[in-house]
């Protein structure tokens, strides 16, 4: 175990899934409770189009990601609120949409490129310095402003139109939410994958509402699942030669069905 | 009861989705007076309370609360309303408390980047005692019954430290004992605090004793005033379209809707 925290890779690794474990964890109670479960696939498909362009155009492809997510949640959103559709419709156009356009955007490169694929499907032992370090930065970013408007997104979760009603900005407070999920997603991607990050979002949240009736428990257990998820995903991909995201995602699958079995709120065993 | 204006209506026509839900509503509601609004399913009256918080602008005319147009209203007017929206199904697994619940009243009172004070927290304490649940602070709200809910939920619109109170329908989905506590704790809130009261429902005989006016609505204001000058068997007919009976004992006055018995 010790050789392997020698190497250098495993340990950007290691740190790399302690922020997205823990910052998809906290995310995701919000996108638990506000159920938004469906925007979190919609966008994380939109940040696999945003980065299919970038090595389309051999531009950083991390900076098309971030714009085609925060313009896939922005325009959702915008649609929601004024009431022209309705928020899973829209993910859904979004959601077809995005992934024409990364199989566009592949179709168009003519020669087959390894490292769009590992934004499918993810590759925490790949990430770099450079990968790290915006991971660490938009990492902080959303978790400083959950910190900073906790109170105002757990009375929005809970009754968005009384919340409004007694002078809380709630129309922005959605917003900002949204951009924290679409943010979220895009440090998520390289090591996850377009296609599991989303689990990543969901079910450590959905495991810890199975555990507990209050909310500060709720981030507390997520993020505990969250980071033993990710952290438990990489020792495991190394030792047993698997691929990181897909034994991460089966991991935190695995401790959600557990969360199922030992929950207070099903009493299948408590 | 003064007679500060404290909610003023001025030909106020006001639409919701795009269909006119309200059609020139002139309407002066006085300082510390308790007003029930009443009128069938679709006549504005949920529309109404909404325009005064703000979240609906009349497209003529103007809606006033403390003498500010509705929709233009900054926080601290706003922390001064208590709104009690119609209460949906709680999800019984949904993770907050009751202290949680009632202290979201003080959110927009504490203002951004802040944390809840001690001083929160007694008020928070207080509140729960003025509406009897001063036992259940660490519940969680979805293990409540349905009467107990809707008491913490005035508890939370009572932490703002209202002068106004607007209420949707308050006692919808309760048993009819509770209904009767629930609009007797009101009632005791409204003359111990001084507060002015708008309250919504279709349980007429319920609150009529309790009530100084009653408005009856449908689209438009047919009728203001005492609960015995507005429940006239022509009016009521005339806005339910059902046969209307109004009968008098022990110096309430009372209506009976449809009932075969009486047609």
């Amino acid at each position: 175990m010790f050789e392997m925290l020698s190497f250098e890779f495993i340990q950007r690794a290691l740190i790399a899934s302690v922020i997205i474990g823990l910052v998809c964890s906290i995310i995701g109670v919000f996108v638990i409770l506000r159920n938004l479960t469906f925007i979190g696939a919609g966008t994380s498909h939109a940040a696999f189009a945003g980065v299919t362009l970038g090595y389309l155009i051999n531009y950083n492809p991390l900076s098309f990601a971030i714009v085609f997510s925060l313009l896939t949640v922005w325009i959702v959103g915008y649609l929601n609120l004024k009431g022209y559709l309705k928020l899973d419709a829209s993910v859904g156009i979004f959601y077809s949409l995005t992934m024409a356009l990364a199989v566009l955007f592949i179709g168009l490169m003519k020669v087959y490129n390894a490292e769009v694929y590992g934004y499918l499907f993810g590759s925490i032992l790949s990430v770099t310095k450079g990968d790290l370090a915006i991971i660490l930065i938009l990492g902080l970013a959303v978790l400083s402003l959950v910190y900073l408007f906790f109170k105002e997104f757990h009375f929005i979760t809970f009754d968005e139109e009384m919340a409004q009603a007694s002078g809380i900005a709630a129309g922005w407070l959605s917003f900002l939410l949204l951009t924290m999920i679409a943010l979220t997603i895009v440090i998520s991607l390289k090591s996850v994958g377009a296609i599991l990050v989303f689990a990543l979002i969901v079910t450590p949240a959905a495991a810890a509402y199975q555990l507990t009736f209050s909310m500060i428990r709720m981030f507390l257990y997520s993020a505990v699942i969250g980071i033993t998820a990710s952290v438990g995903g990489v020792f495991l991909s190394y030792w047993l030669d698997l691929p990181s995201g897909a034994t991460t995602v089966l991991f935190v699958s695995a401790m959600f069905f557990l969360s199922l079995i030992f929950s207070p709120k099903r009493g299948y065993i408590s | 009861m003064s007679n500060n204006v404290i909610i003023r209506f001025s030909h106020a026509t006001i639409a919701y989705q795009r269909r006119t839900a309200l059609t020139d509503i002139n309407l002066e509601i006085f300082q510390g007076e308790f007003v029930g609004i009443i009128g069938p399913n679709g006549s504005g009256k949920t529309t109404m309370l909404k325009s005064i918080l703000g979240l609906i602008r009349p497209t003529h005319g103007s809606v006033q609360i403390f003498d500010c147009a509705c929709h233009k209203l900054r926080c601290r007017h706003k922390a001064k309303i208590g709104y009690i929206p119609q209460k949906g199904q709680i999800d019984p697994n949904f993770p907050v408390t009751v202290m949680e619940t009632v202290m979201m009243g003080r959110y927009s009172s504490i203002g951004l980047l802040r944390r809840p004070s001690n001083d929160d927290r007694e008020l928070v304490k207080h509140a729960l005692r003025e509406v009897e649940m001063d036992g259940y602070a660490d519940a969680p709200l979805g293990h409540l019954s349905g009467g107990q809910q809707q008491r913490v939920l005035i508890a939370r619109a009572l932490v703002q430290q209202p002068e106004v109170l607007l209420m949707d329908e308050p006692t919808t989905g309760i048993d009819t004992p509770t209904q009767y506590s629930i609009i007797r704790l009101i009632s005791n809130l409204q003359k111990n605090l001084k507060l002015t009261v708008l309250l919504v429902t279709h349980d007429i005989n319920m609150i009529s004793p309790y009530v100084d006016r009653m408005a009856l609505i449908n689209t438009q204001l047919h009728a203001i005033g005492a609960p015995a000058d507005v429940l006239n068997e022509k009016t009521l007919t005339a806005i339910y379209g059902k046969q209307v009976v109004v009968t008098t004992k022990g110096g309430g006055t009372y209506v009976i809707v449809g009932d075969y018995h009486y047609v």
